[in-house]
């Protein structure tokens, strides 16, 4: 009995939890539960109603897309839990709240988490739509896989904008994409080992989720650089995962296999980056030049104690000012360049202080 | 096996074939050595070796938890999400509070300590599945170091603390030494202590245990709290090694400590582990990563490698022990 009661109680004491957890991130956490059913059914009426306002979206037809008298925007996020995503979210919902506020927009969906799974961002698109959202901002998680969340709000006649990454159909259906060029992010982590190791010599590479577009795409930018360079050898191409760990991991193993041939840790991001150059710095051999791709916190610290010579910082921030000028060119019905490419910046000691 | 009767004369043969039983398992990992070698001399250097034991410390830990919680029939979920946890409070307490590198860590190993508590409470006192339990509890987890950052990384420059991976004490580096401390300690508490044959009897059969007098409530606390423990430890290894806390570390990490512990003869039945078997199985896996690294598969096949060397050494293990039995 005693253990019935105390079973009830922790019950209510969770459910009352959540009722208070929700109500204080309000619209953003109550939303989907609640309009689960309407989501379905928009998710059918939605090929019906198709074809036409996905072409209107195209061009910049005001804000107000759906015409209920309201500017709703929406918000999927790549994830919470990624050290670079977390400013680009923190900066969105800082200038949505203050938007809403000033009377800009009039309401928006709060940061929807896609936690790097199209699955989930689909079910966040269906979501956006229940909530009649005229404008949505879309960070892919894949590229095949999450593009179905953007047919489907195009397909409802939401103006999608697409940032740091693009899903498949980006081109044909978003209005707009603000992202970096990644070829061009491994073009420079490739060209900085060539300036920095004037003689050449063995290099490893850490890659990231195979198959991630991001890491695709750095991938390639590295090798167009580094296969012209017959000096230099690649002795290692480690499933690495984004994992700074595993990273550091591959650093100890070439170390112990190459010792002092090694002269290069090419990684897709400096979290990975920036853990290998502490395992070779840790063995002394802060010699090998350790680079990756993203600029977060802890590898630009490093660059800044000098510990790391150098990291290629993605401006996620700059995407996502691009994304809200985009959103309020909408609003105020004026014209906006569809595809800003935001550049890569290679951040040394020389520059590291004011990205930190 | 652990769980044989000592009663009664045991020949020497009979002995061998259990030792065979119990560790065959070091036959395959002696197998894996020679191929490894074979292909790539130099994994057989000194500084190769002690490469490989630092890396399998934090797996390791991890391992000896679920292994105790797999022994009692159940599973520990939580560790990957433990491990960010520990991370994000070492880092926010350290780096942003300024509080000593001592304290820090106290903080972030008490509080995966207190949430291996919570799991073995829920599971023994609700009787509920202790799958269910931390699979729900290393959502609660991870999104509270979510919490605790912000989704943000935090930097850790404090020299003491990065020690804790890079030192070395007499030439052995420091999560070496943890690790053999934890080993022994672990060795003496399964099989010495009355605890250790407390958590064969629950996990062999509840009913007989309970009813010669073991508590079934304090022997499943105890061994989520170990393993809660445990995890705040590797985490503590895992954040002085990158440098770094943040929230998104540590994700199916525990596919590895169960991987090793499964391979070191932990049944899933329950009632059946030996540390020495463990210590073999995490050498196994690690061996893997290595081995895999330093002979150069390609990354598009290093997990497809993986999968199958785990599932042929657990084959041959099998097929030995049945020649042997």
């Amino acid at each position: 009995m005693k253990k019935k009661m105390l079973a009830v109680a922790m019950a209510t004491a969770m459910v009352l939890g959540l009722v208070a957890c929700g109500s204080s991130s309000a619209p953003a956490a109550t939303a989907p539960a609640k309009e689960e059913a309407p989501a379905e059914e928009a998710k059918e009426e939605a090929p019906a109603e198709a074809e036409a306002p996905a072409e209107e979206a195209a061009a910049p037809a005001g804000a107000d897309v759906n015409g209920d008298g309201k500017v709703i925007v929406g918000y999927i996020s790549k994830n919470f839990t990624d050290p670079f995503h977390a400013p680009i979210n923190a900066r969105a919902e800082e200038y949505f709240n203050q938007a809403v506020a000033d009377g800009i927009i009039d309401e928006w969906t709060g940061l929807l988490d896609g936690e790097t799974d199209p699955n989930k961002q689909i079910d966040r698109a269906a979501d956006c739509i229940s909530k009649n959202c005229d404008i949505v901002i879309f960070l892919p998680a894949e590229a095949e896989a999450s593009d179905p969340a953007l047919v489907q709000m195009a397909n409802a006649g939401i103006s999608v904008i697409e940032v740091n990454s693009k899903s498949t159909s980006c081109d044909d259906l978003a209005i707009a994409y603000v992202g970096s060029d990644d070829v061009q992010a491994g073009n420079m982590l490739a060209q900085w080992v060539v300036d920095n190791c004037p003689n050449g010599g063995k290099y490893i590479h850490c890659n990231g989720i195979l198959g991630n577009s991001a890491q695709l795409q750095r991938t390639e930018g590295m090798h167009a650089i580094m296969d012209e360079h017959p000096e230099f050898e690649m002795v290692g191409d480690f499933d690495t995962k984004w994992d700074g760990n595993l990273a550091s991991d591959a650093a100890s193993d070439s170390m112990a296999k190459y010792g002092d041939d090694l002269v290069a840790i090419i990684c897709d991001n400096d979290g990975m980056s920036s853990a290998a150059q502490k395992t070779c710095n840790d063995n002394g051999r802060s010699d090998i030049i350790c680079i990756g791709v993203d600029g977060v916190e802890v590898p630009l610290q490093m660059v800044k104690e000098g510990t790391l010579k150098a990291t290629v910082l993605q401006d996620g921030v700059g995407q996502i000012n691009g994304a809200i000028a985009i959103v309020e060119a909408l609003v105020k019905g004026e014209e906006y360049d569809p595809n800003p490419v935001i550049p890569f910046v290679l951040v040394t000691a020389d520059n590291v202080d004011e990205y930190l | 096996m652990a769980s044989s009767p000592k009663v009664g004369q045991i020949s020497k043969q009979d002995k061998i074939r259990s030792i065979m039983g119990q560790y065959g398992i070091g036959v395959v990992l002696i197998i894996m050595m020679i191929i490894i070698a074979v292909m790539e001399p130099r994994f057989l250097t000194l500084s190769n070796i002690i490469n490989v034991a630092t890396q399998i410390s934090i797996n390791g830990l991890l391992c000896y938890g679920l292994c105790i919680c797999i022994t009692t029939g159940g599973i520990d979920l939580t560790v990957g999400a433990q491990l960010a946890l520990t991370s994000c409070i070492i880092g926010q307490t350290m780096t942003n509070l300024g509080w000593p590198a001592f304290l820090a860590i106290l903080a972030g190993v008490a509080v995966s300590t207190a949430f291996g508590f919570i799991d073995g409470c829920l599971i023994a006192k609700f009787n509920m599945f202790p799958f269910v339990v931390t699979l729900s509890m290393q959502l609660v987890i991870r999104g509270l170091s979510q919490v605790i950052t912000g989704g943000r990384a935090v930097m850790i420059t404090n020299k003491w603390f990065a020690g804790i991976y890079s030192n070395k004490l007499f030439g052995i580096p420091m999560p070496i030494i943890i690790f053999i401390v934890v080993t022994i300690l672990m060795y003496l508490m399964l099989h010495w202590t009355k605890f250790g044959r407390y958590i064969y009897a629950v996990g062999g059969n509840v009913n007989a245990a309970v009813a010669s007098g073991v508590s079934r409530f304090w022997v499943l606390v105890g061994v989520y709290t170990i393993s809660g423990l445990l995890a705040g430890l590797a985490s503590m290894i895992y954040t002085s090694k990158t440098g770094a806390a943040q929230s998104n570390i540590g994700v199916g990490y525990e596919t590895d400590a169960i991987a090793a512990a499964v391979l070191g003869g932990t049944s899933f039945a329950g009632g059946i582990a030996t540390i020495p078997g463990d210590v073999l199985g995490i050498f196994i896996i690690g061996l893997i990563y290595n081995g895999m690294n330093m002979i150069g598969v390609s990354s598009y096949f290093q997990s497809i490698v993986k999968g199958l060397i785990i599932i042929g050494a657990v084959m041959l293990d099998m097929v030995m022990n049945k020649n042997n039995h």
